[in-house]
């Protein structure tokens, strides 16, 4: 009973009206629906002031301007838009999106590293292929050039060797062996007009010589012996025609067989012998 | 009422609505409740642009922070009132309201308030003359202050040089009659 007489001072205190109205503080708003959850009579109350409230809110409605409505609703459209974009796209899109952006251009820098790595390896394996067949082409051309050399040496040699047999200045001598040495024989060419004489290596048929020994050629001026030089007999011998020391006036060519270096004047057995 | 075929809810359905932020529920809200709120926010803001402004204001506010409202606290009317309420006495409050209509002052009470009531009413809205009949002048004045001009209780206590105890019953018998008047019609 004392429940019941609290109760409805509560309600006659104008508290009710005043949540009605909004003109509570938040502490006080919260008692008033404490009172309200607990007491039947309180909601009840409650419901009634608020229920007079409206209508006499309505007893005083006034009708606002017809373009209003429109304006208001598309505020509130546009708004609902705006609602629906934040509600239903929350955060992780747009960490989907960063997340996404991220790695792709991480991987596309990783593999465009790597092809351009590749390529460069390529490149060198390439370059070094190209330049190792540059340098055995070259090498080549040299070996080429140098045959080319050697070839035109000797066919310009050979010309001159030639030339010998066809000038008609030069004699050719044979010269022949004495006493023991009969099988001996050896070719001297001569030019008077010229004082040259050339011995033909390729016609030499002579024994070869050892390391102490050379021969020696020698021409008869005034019965006199003048040396011309000397030359060796090998079995890697050469088909040269070698060019001996001047001499004018010889009457006789002889070969002896003389110490390394020749010697002032003829001491051992005439080889071969010719006179002109 | 009927022109353009409003959308009416009922109070659950709209409030379902307006968590779910449908598009209906933006029509309805406004097809039920605009001219009431508007009607309050007329009496406190007289300045026809401005109160329209704060209509719109509004219904914004009471689309965007619904999550806020709870049937616990009570009718949905209720809490929308209080906030259109609210928002027209931020506005007349504001500097450049105050600049703007610095000879329309608030301090001229019940006379005052009359007359502007008077301008505003709509004379087809039928009953009004036997509502303001079967309220007693203290119990409209104190009424007028706190439910259409946004006063505390306290500052009508000021307003009209009364004990805050006599500003509460007045309120509290303005209200009975209110309802005694809406019973019986």
């Amino acid at each position: 009973m004392i429940e019941v007489e609290d109760v409805k001072a509560y309600i006659e205190s104008g508290i009710l009206e005043l949540y009605v109205l909004g003109d509570l503080s938040p502490e006080e708003r919260l008692q008033v629906q404490d009172m309200a959850s607990k007491h039947p009579a309180v909601k009840s109350e409650l419901g009634e002031i608020e229920k007079s409230m409206v209508l006499y809110a309505e007893e005083n409605a006034i009708e606002p301007a017809e373009e209003l409505r429109h304006k208001i609703l598309n505020s509130l459209v546009t708004n609902l838009a705006d609602d629906r974009i934040f509600s239903s796209q929350p955060e992780p899109v747009k960490d989907n999106v960063v997340q996404m952006t991220a790695p792709k251009q991480n991987n596309f820098y990783k593999y465009a590293f790597a092809a351009c790595l590749a390529l460069l390896l390529a490149s060198v394996v390439v370059l070094m292929n190209v330049y190792s067949k540059l340098q055995t082409a070259n090498t080549q051309l040299i070996a080429m050039n140098n045959q080319n050399a050697q070839y035109a040496k000797t066919v310009s040699f050979m010309n001159d060797q030639l030339g010998v047999y066809r000038d008609t200045t030069f004699k050719i001598i044979k010269l022949k062996g004495m006493a023991k040495h009969t099988s001996s024989s050896m070719l001297v060419a001569f030019s008077h007009s010229k004082k040259k004489v050339m011995i033909d290596m390729a016609d030499l048929a002579l024994p070869e010589n050892d390391q102490t020994h050379q021969y020696q050629l020698w021409a008869i001026v005034d019965k006199k012996p003048v040396s011309l030089g000397v030359f060796d007999k090998s079995s890697s011998d050469t088909s040269e025609m070698k060019v001996m020391a001047a001499v004018s006036e010889p009457q006789a060519f002889a070969v002896t067989i003389e110490p390394r270096g020749g010697s002032a004047s003829p001491h051992l057995d005439q080889l071969v012998v010719s006179n002109l | 009422m009927t022109k353009r075929g409003k959308i009416s809810l009922s109070e659950e359905e709209l409030v379902h609505a307006l968590r779910h932020k449908e598009k209906v529920a933006a029509e309805a809200l406004y097809d039920m409740y605009s001219a009431s709120l508007y009607g309050v926010i007329v009496r406190i803001i007289t300045d026809t642009p401005t109160a329209e402004d704060v209509l719109q204001e509004t219904f914004v506010k009471i689309w965007h922070s619904f999550a806020s409202y709870s049937t616990d606290k009570g009718r949905l009317f209720t809490w929308m009132v209080n906030i259109a309420r609210n928002l027209a006495i931020d506005k007349i409050r504001s500097k450049d309201f105050k600049n703007q209509n610095k000879n329309q002052e608030l301090e001229n009470n019940v006379t005052f308030i009359d007359e502007q009531r008077n301008t505003v009413y709509k004379p087809e809205l039928l009953g009004i003359k036997d509502l303001v009949n079967t309220l007693k002048p203290e119990q409209k004045s104190i009424l007028e202050l706190v439910y259409f001009k946004g006063y505390t209780h306290v500052e009508a206590a000021d307003e009209l040089a009364i004990p805050l105890g006599t500003v509460k019953t007045r309120l509290r018998m303005g209200l009975i009659e209110l309802r005694k008047y809406f019973n019986e019609s």
